[in-house]
């Protein structure tokens, strides 16, 4: 390890006895972050509609940026001028960036891997743009996030091809060390790699092995949530959280759905992101442990009670399903009152794992929550077979 | 609720109070106001929690019907008026008929009834059916259905019409509101169409001159259906908002619906009107303009007071939009933020051009 001033500080304060659960307390340069933790995604430097000081209210701690988005517009120049983007969207507290690889793929077809980058057309003004390991880094260090992702070779996850899936793996481990030489500002922001392999045991184990011999602060965890079935997802988690060190925090990448989040928090996940909490709130959708209400429903339409009744959000203290029933396809308010409780939503599931890990009776919490969601405890097999994988047993 | 001038100009202008609202007997709201423009009962793109941080006093929400009739069955269902059901519960709501912000299709007329464009379509409502739903809604006050739908070049017939069947649906309102316990707290409030010929105008007013025991207030229609007002700086509306005003007696409040620049605002309240319905914020707000005037009489106000947000010359302003102004949105965020936002067609943008 290197003499310098770390980025980041990570304390575990108290471990779960049965399974891998932790919570910690992760010092950043902009704010202490609480884990485990829920980063909600803010992608153009902005949440949904909703104010940075509603987000300070619902106990939000770190929020994310899509570099790609944000490399388009407003732009590196606007960003470096604004002095980062804390300062650009007025967040004052701690910022994760991705390194906008997945957009590339995600979002555009024509995107071509090389060793030297991706390769890709601008959909802003058609030109050819080639995103490189020191690009990527170049344009998150102007962002100035507390966190940035390393430029990873992204190969979707229901891929079958071993020598495809091999040469990502590789390529990322590569990757990694040109963003580590590229990145500029080390006492100020962390690089986290992130662990690929997709669905293959040995490639993941190759991967995260690599990693651990750099000199970094925190891993990602990546390849998953991309539509491969959930009995593949949950032992390649458990696979690199058993080889990521204890001392680091992991994170998880777009994972975000209630069930999957206290899954993976007992698997020793300490971070997640999604962007599903906005997502559904767009299409009139509201959280609850059970699931979620579509409030587009006819049902909802003289439902006095509100979303959810034990929710203390902003939402839930004023507004009636009935209410937002009238309004949720015509105005832009039903979004963000319905993006405000599935965010304190989300806040509130985290709290709650920490509260009991801390309390000693997370397994206990597990059970219950999982009763609740399937009350007539037809659990997923999946969900079973990763719980008991950690000493709970739901049967 | 009362209404009480208590300062009044050299020409007509007047300052007033709206006072003794039933459920916020403290409350004082000072005219000439500007109320706060809403659509299915919320204000356009601010929810409460946001609004609470602009606004710390009551405020006038100006419901029209057409955009919150979809209310009715949960307004109904919860039995405590339309601010409550709609989490605005401090607020004073004042029902009107139509949106102003848009223009509004003109025709369709049966007997006894006035269409409401809503966005499920037309709806034709007789006077009767009005009241049921004002019984439900329980306003702090709101306008009579009236035909006041038209732009100000009508013809004689249509205006003859108008008033003929405003005066008519007055009547039914008012006989509907002398015997209803539910609106006993709500005040209702005349319209005055016509105001392009004088003969229809004076049959008008007398009209709801006839019912002032009950009638709190006077709304004036029947100049715009929604066109864009926004560059027009005209002396034909300006002669009308005087006309009308000095036809009206003092001591009832006076509503303006419509989106007037700030030229044609200054003119109104020149002549005693009272309360304006907020459309004009909302629009320009949707195209992404920001209203910039600092009210400072010192200083000579040079720069336009309109700024296109969207344009390039902002995208590294990372000023405010008004320096020195205290709202939310000029104490934390720049220019260039708003831009961007606009630019990504980001929802904040509009959140932050509202406040």
């Amino acid at each position: 390890m290197k003499n310098t001033p770390k980025a980041l500080s990570f304390t575990v304060q108290s471990q779960c006895l049965k399974t891998r659960a932790r919570t910690g307390l992760m010092k950043l340069p902009h704010y202490t972050v609480k884990t485990p933790v829920f980063m909600p995604v803010g992608t153009q430097g902005t949440m949904k509609g909703i104010l940075p000081d509603q987000l300070e209210e619902i106990d939000c701690e770190i929020i994310l940026g899509n570099t790609y988005h944000l490399g388009n517009r407003p732009g590196v120049d606007v960003l470096k001028k604004a002095g980062g983007l804390h300062k650009f969207m007025g967040w004052n507290r701690a910022l994760l960036t991705d390194s906008g690889g997945f957009q590339m793929v995600s979002l555009l077809k024509l995107a071509e891997i090389t060793e030297e980058g991706v390769k890709f057309r601008s959909p802003y003004d058609n030109s050819e743009i080639m995103l490189t390991p020191e690009k990527s880094i170049e344009i998150q260090n102007c962002i100035g996030a507390d966190i940035i992702m390393q430029l990873d070779d992204v190969v979707q996850t229901t891929f079958q091809d071993y020598d495809r899936i091999k040469e990502a793996t590789e390529r990322t481990s590569r990757w990694l060390d040109r963003c580590i030489s590229a990145h500029q500002r080390p006492t100020e922001q962390n690089i986290f790699p992130i662990v690929q392999g997709l669905l293959n045991a040995d490639l993941r184990k190759q991967s995260a092995e690599e990693h651990m011999t750099k000199d970094v602060n925190g891993f990602a965890i990546g390849g998953l949530s991309g539509g491969e079935a959930k009995d593949d997802f949950w032992p390649m988690v458990s696979l690199s959280t058993g080889i990521l060190d204890n001392n680091r925090p992991r994170y998880l990448m777009g994972v975000g759905l209630a069930v999957d989040l206290v899954v993976c928090v007992a698997l020793g996940v300490d971070m997640f992101d999604c962007v599903f909490p906005t997502r559904t709130a767009r299409f009139g959708c509201a959280l609850i442990n059970k699931g979620q209400l579509n409030l587009k429903q006819k049902i909802y339409e003289s439902d006095l009670n509100p979303i959810d009744t034990d929710c203390l959000c902003e939402t839930c203290k004023r507004y009636t399903r009935a209410y937002l029933h009238c309004i949720v396809s015509s105005e832009t308010v039903a979004c963000h009152l319905i993006s405000v409780h599935n965010i304190y939503f989300q806040m509130r599931l985290m709290r709650t794992m920490r509260e009991n890990i801390e309390k000693g009776t997370f397994p206990e919490f597990v059970k219950q929550f999982m009763n609740e969601v399937y009350p007539q405890k037809t659990f997923p097999s999946w969900v079973v077979n990763s719980l008991s994988s950690v000493g709970i047993s739901l049967e | 609720m009362r209404f009480i001038v208590t300062k009044a100009g050299y020409g007509s202008e007047r300052i007033g109070n709206l006072t003794g609202f039933v459920k916020c007997p403290n409350v004082v709201i000072e005219t000439p106001t500007s109320g706060l423009f809403t659509q299915g009962g919320s204000i356009v793109h601010l929810t409460a929690d946001v609004l609470a941080r602009v606004f710390t006093n009551p405020q006038i929400l100006v419901m029209p019907l057409t955009n919150s009739i979809q209310l009715e069955t949960g307004v109904k269902a919860q039995n405590e008026g339309v601010t409550k059901f709609a989490g605005l519960p401090e607020h004073v709501a004042c029902v009107t008929v139509n949106n102003f912000s848009e223009i509004v299709p003109p025709g369709h007329f049966e007997p006894g009834k006035i269409p409401l464009w809503t966005k499920h379509g037309k709806r034709m409502t007789t006077a009767d059916k009005y009241m049921d739903i004002m019984e439900i809604f329980r306003p702090d006050m709101f306008l009579a259905i009236a035909d006041g739908c038209m732009s100000v070049n009508e013809t004689p017939k249509r205006l003859s019409k108008a008033v003929d069947r405003t005066c008519k649906l007055l009547n039914t309102c008012v006989d509907r509101y002398k015997a209803s316990k539910e609106l006993k707290n709500s005040a209702l409030v005349g319209v005055v169409v016509g105001a392009q010929n004088q003969k229809k105008c004076d049959e008008c007013i007398e009209n709801i001159l006839k019912h002032v025991d009950c009638i709190s207030g006077v709304a004036l229609e029947g100049i715009t259906d929604g066109t864009d007002l926004l560059k027009e700086d005209t002396n034909q509306y300006c002669d009308i908002f005087k006309k009308i005003g000095g036809a009206l007696p003092k001591e009832l409040f006076r509503i303006l619906e419509g989106c007037w620049n700030p030229a044609m605002t200054l003119s109104a309240i020149e002549h005693g009107w009272d309360i304006f319905d907020g459309t004009y914020a909302v629009k320009l707000t949707n195209m992404g303009i920001a209203l910039k005037l600092s009210f400072d009489v010192t200083k000579e106000n040079e720069t336009p007071y309109l700024l296109d947000m969207v344009d390039e010359r902002y995208k590294e302003d990372f000023s405010p939009i008004l320096e020195g102004c205290e709202c939310l949105t000029c104490k934390k965020h720049t220019r260039a933020y708003i831009r961007h936002l606009l630019n990504t067609r980001e929802m904040l943008a509009s959140v932050l051009l509202s406040m």
